[in-house]
């Protein structure tokens, strides 16, 4: 086992844990946006909007993710490819690539777990401070801004921290679909040095340790924190 | 209004759930119901436009389905016998963890936190070519282990090609060895989560640990243990499509492998069989998370 590999591979693999993190917080974000607009929709009184919305939900939590990373990659290039040819546009298929499509697919993931989050943190908060909003002569829409979204959102972080921990790990996903991630350049790195690949695993494990372990420090603190201050 | 619902399981102890949207009997029903009928009629359209797509693809379908199949039932396999090994490496793991001992503590507390913060696919990979390549330096070699173990039951013509066998073996002991981590962390949970008078009731009935353990306080902890582990199965079955990314040389011919090998050629049929093989996932995990949320239920403490 030569360890000297290490020193080699280091900044490629920088490289790589750089473009993890613009994968995970970009993603996040905007799953966070289209968790939101999907929790709303899924605690709607309205049918044919909870009924898309908890259909899209379970489909997302029964399928694999990188099921869907496949579907999101080669799926929607041959759709729009198939929709351009039929429609006469230019070829749609090529804004498809790695990076559109990782994200793609981490954000469609990740917005139904978001969701779930979402919804137990908006139905933590009793009904009575709802009820006395109404009472009070607030609107729906001032109750939910005013009311339930700030004593929802500090219970909601815990769980959005250890989603993006969740993010951080299932971003390697992506590396079989596209090539600018971390695993990406582990596995150019191992394919070409067949005989060596120990110490490499050990640096990329050690790079998304970097990435987890603070993040899930910062979970523990602040949770406990929140505990101190109910 | 929020109705509570009422599940009767039979044991003097009703759960109840609450339906958690918001009723339509509410004053402000408005005109914006009339969509319902609209969205009833787009899943009827949306269900025929699916049985369509399917159609078109009928020659496909009969003659890849056999194959389709055959790779969910390895799929199967490769879960039930990963989450197997999982109980019994989390439920070590958990004993490492509780034990008065520093050293087995610090093990298992290392082995958590590192396979918890790194991605499954690194630890397949790790395992399918790391480790892989070095136990075949040392000579190891699971095929002639599983191989001489199926001639004593008398079923080695059962056995795949070595290939498979290794894939298999590999792919196991990844998914076994990351989901035994986060089994400690539920097996602990659920263990601490027994009110320690438990505990002291029994020492004071003059048990030792060991029957505490084994009478009291785990047949407790299983109960609270129940749900995770049903939830973490079905995270099992789709995490072992990864598996299908470690399988170089498409020796492991699971769901997704042989989704992507049927349809290599044609870019249509390759979408029509990713669709076609997420169906067969939705098909196998859906009615698991059903029982899952009824273990849920089932499982539920009485505050």
């Amino acid at each position: 086992m030569d360890f000297s590999i290490i020193l080699r591979a280091l900044p490629d693999f920088l490289d790589g844990t750089k473009n993890t993190i613009i994968y995970c917080v970009s993603s996040f974000a905007l799953a966070l946006l289209l968790g939101l607009v999907l929790a709303l929709a899924s605690g709607s009184k309205y049918t044919w909007l909870r009924g898309p919305a908890r259909i899209y939900i379970e489909v997302i939590r029964s399928t694999p993710m990188i099921a869907q990373m496949f579907l999101m990659y080669y799926g929607l290039s041959t759709i729009l490819f198939n929709l351009s040819n039929s429609f006469g546009w230019n070829n749609l298929a090529v804004y498809v690539n790695g990076w559109t499509a990782g994200i793609a697919a981490l954000v469609l993931n990740y917005a139904a777990y978001e969701a779930e989050v979402f919804r137990a943190g908006f139905l933590s908060v009793e009904r009575g401070q709802t009820e006395a909003a109404l009472s009070l002569g607030l609107n729906s829409s001032q109750n939910f801004i005013r009311i339930v979204l700030p004593q929802a959102v500090p219970l909601m972080i815990p769980p959005f921290v250890n989603d993006f921990i969740y993010m951080l790990k299932d971003s390697a996903i992506v590396s079989v679909i596209a090539g600018t991630e971390l695993t990406s350049k582990l596995d150019f790195w191992r394919i070409t040095n067949g005989s060596n690949t120990i110490p490499l695993f050990i640096l990329a494990m050690a790079l998304y340790l970097v990435l987890s372990l603070p993040t899930s420090y910062f979970a523990r603190w602040y949770e406990r924190k929140l505990r101190a201050a109910l | 209004m929020i109705e509570p619902k009422i599940h009767d399981f039979g044991d003097g102890d009703p759960r109840v759930s609450v339906i958690t949207h918001a009723n339509q009997r509410s004053a402000s029903r408005g005109w914006l119901v009339i969509l319902n009928y609209v969205f009833y009629a787009s899943v009827i359209a949306v269900v025929g436009g699916l049985v369509y797509y399917l159609y078109q693809f009928r020659d496909s379908i009969t003659l890849f389905f056999p194959t389709l199949l055959a790779g969910a039932g390895t799929t199967i396999f490769l879960s039930i016998s990963s989450m197997i090994l999982a109980a019994i490496f989390g439920f070590i793991g958990a004993l490492g963890r509780l034990s008065r001992f520093g050293p087995f503590r610090w093990l298992a507390a290392i082995y958590v936190e590192v396979i918890r913060g790194t991605p499954i696919l690194i630890q397949l990979f790790l395992w399918g070519f790391g480790i892989r390549g070095l136990l075949e330096q040392v000579g190891f070699d699971p095929y002639t282990i599983v191989f001489n173990f199926m001639t004593i039951l008398q079923s080695n013509s059962l056995v795949p090609n070595p290939n498979v066998v290794d894939a298999a073996f590999y792919g196991i002991m990844g998914l076994s060895f990351n989901y035994g981590a986060y089994l400690t962390e539920v097996f602990r949970t659920g263990i601490e989560t027994v009110p320690i008078g438990q505990t002291e009731a029994g020492l004071s009935l003059g048990l030792n640990s060991r029957q505490i353990l084994r009478h009291i306080v785990l047949p407790q902890a299983f109960r609270i243990t129940i749900p995770p582990f049903a939830n973490y199965f079905i995270t099992l079955v789709q995490d072992s499509a990864l598996l299908s990314a470690i399988g170089g040389a498409l020796e492991l011919q699971e769901l997704t492998t042989t989704a992507a090998t049927v349809s290599a050629s044609n870019p249509n049929r390759q979408l029509f069989f990713y669709v076609f093989g997420a169906l067969m996932f939705l098909a196998i995990c859906y009615p698991l998370a059903l029982l899952a949320h009824y273990l849920e239920l089932r499982f539920a403490e009485a505050y």
